[in-house]
């Protein structure tokens, strides 16, 4: 009896597209861009080892770079954000990652609320 | 896990194993996503279903003192052929997955301890645990990962350091829903359960710990001893994902992280205890997780022998169980070959937890029917507090079975 209304749940939910279907992407970088603002605040302060903070980074912006292509409005105003994100140098200052980071949940939360 | 310990000594090294070998790479990134999204109302989560894998641990350890019985004989004279089949088939594939993450997590911890390429630092780490599972004997094989593993004790120490608030701690020991939750979030609330409850009582654990229960030769007299051994070795492992979790909720959460790679867990240790914290994180990381890898590989190597009545052990030389030997180094080198596709390990994480809750009902039915049947347990059959216990986690974890696959997609993988 339930099997047919599951299976359109779920085929909806696979086959979503726009700014719903990219909030998973959305969520991703800017917890991916907070992960980075720590890592950069932790090893200016001596904390992290020269290896973990390098491959962190590398792994940080290989994620980043997979969330932008998965998008399916690349150029939409978050696409643009995650842009602005992957163009920041390895060592860019924490605040500035944060800066992104928020800006992100801001849309995150306007499209949750939608 | 072990569970030989006929003295003192025995005693304390059997419940550091069973400590040290308790976490798997899924259970670090789901604790550490748990705690940041949720604060701490997930630890509910862990402690129940530590109660569980608890509860079936020390029933694969009775079962296989008493009958003599391994789990996947059992279920092909309980299910039926086909039926025990489709099972053992089911369970081989959830489990390969399941090695596959454990080797793509190491690859990622070894990348991070030593900058060398994360592709070759999963070859190179399954080399190296094909090496151990070749050379060490059984009771060495658990030892050294598990032991090893207390590394992560650093995570409990760094909990305590942080000053967390002990009461809110407490307060997340019992089951509830945070207030205020979205759909969407109430979604991925619902998905959390499921995969925390599926990373904690995984059905390798019952493969391994059943199978090794017969390798090391049980008997009855040794039931007291396992018993305590399991049940607090596990109650103690389940304080270091609960460390994790609470972590992650301090330091994580107000800052909107979740973390989205394994790595990113050692950080929690490094922000109270620098560099020394973020190695001994790593290298706790490490054995844990090659720990579960040996302990998949071996499970599914198990499996599939006891289902066709080969010859089976590590209490053997590799040559004389020859298509249990070969069993484990092909499922070992499957998992790399997967890994080697590039697919990412947070993936392989999500898929390993899905597929294992499915499996999760049908690995422990028989197990329980024959804990319960007094012609083959004896005296040593579920008594009351075992019955209901096992058939309340049987109807647990066969809900989460149901809703796993649908909230798996409905919430991308606890993304969405």
């Amino acid at each position: 009896m339930l099997r047919r209304p599951l299976l359109l749940l779920l085929l909806l939910a696979g086959c979503s597209k726009g700014p719903q279907a990219d909030l998973q992407y959305i969520s991703s970088a800017r917890s991916l861009a907070g992960e980075w603002a720590l890592v950069n605040e932790q090893a200016n302060q001596g904390h992290l080892t020269h290896a973990y903070v390098k491959t962190m980074r590398q792994s940080i912006r290989q994620q980043l770079q997979t969330n932008a292509q998965s998008l399916t409005e690349p150029k939409s105003g978050y696409g643009s954000e995650i842009g602005a994100l992957l163009r920041e140098p390895d060592d860019a200052p924490p605040a500035a990652l944060r800066v992104h980071a928020t800006n992100l949940k801001h849309v995150e939360d306007s499209l949750e609320s939608a | 896990m072990s569970r030989t310990a006929l003295n003192p000594l025995e005693l304390t090294l059997g419940i550091m194993t069973a400590v040290g070998g308790f976490v798997d790479i899924s259970q670090l990134v789901f604790s550490g996503q748990a705690g940041s999204m949720f604060g701490y109302s997930l630890i509910s989560a862990f402690a129940i279903s530590t109660i569980g894998i608890m509860v079936y641990g020390e029933m694969c350890g009775r079962v296989a003192a008493v009958a003599h019985q391994p789990l996947f004989s059992l279920m092909r004279h309980r299910l039926g052929l086909k039926l025990g089949l489709v099972t053992l088939v089911a369970s081989v594939l959830s489990t390969l997955v399941t090695t596959a993450a454990e080797i793509g997590g190491l690859g990622m911890i070894l990348n991070h301890l030593t900058g060398a390429p994360y592709m070759l630092m999963c070859v190179a780490s399954t080399l190296a645990l094909m090496a151990s599972m070749w050379i060490l004997p059984f009771k060495w094989i658990e030892r050294t990962y598990g032991l090893l593993g207390l590394f992560m004790i650093v995570f409990v120490v760094a909990l305590v350091a942080m000053h967390p608030p002990w009461g809110k701690m407490a307060g997340g020991l019992v089951p509830q829903v945070p207030h205020g939750l979205s759909n969407k979030q109430l979604l991925n609330y619902s998905y959390f359960v499921v995969a925390i409850f599926s990373a904690v009582m995984f059905p390798y654990e019952a493969f391994f710990y059943s199978s090794g229960g017969i390798e090391e030769g049980w008997k009855p007299k040794q039931l007291l001893t396992n018993r305590v051994t399991s049940i607090v070795g596990m109650g103690l492992g389940s304080l270091l994902s609960i460390a994790v979790l609470a972590l992650a909720a301090l330091l994580f959460a107000p800052t909107d992280v979740a973390p989205q790679m394994p790595g990113s867990v050692a950080l929690q240790t490094a922000i109270p205890f620098g560099k020394l914290g973020l190695l001994a994180a790593l290298l706790g990381m490490l054995f844990a997780v090659g720990g579960a890898a040996v302990e998949t590989c071996m499970a599914n190597a198990y499996s599939i022998s006891q289902f066709f009545g080969w010859e089976w052990g590590r209490h053997k030389k590799p040559w004389e169980a020859p298509r249990f030997t070969i069993a484990w180094i092909v499922m070992m080198l499957l998992a790399l070959a997967i890994v080697l596709t590039g697919v990412e390990v947070m993936k392989l994480v999500g898929y390993a937890v899905v597929f294992s809750i499915v499996v999760l009902p049908l690995s422990y039915l028989p197990l329980m029917l024959l804990a319960d049947d007094k012609s083959y347990m004896r005296e040593y059959a579920n008594k009351w507090l075992a019955k209901i216990l096992g058939w309340l986690f049987f109807v647990i974890v066969t809900v989460a079975a149901i809703a796993a696959i649908p909230l798996y997609v409905l919430t991308a993988g606890g993304q969405g």
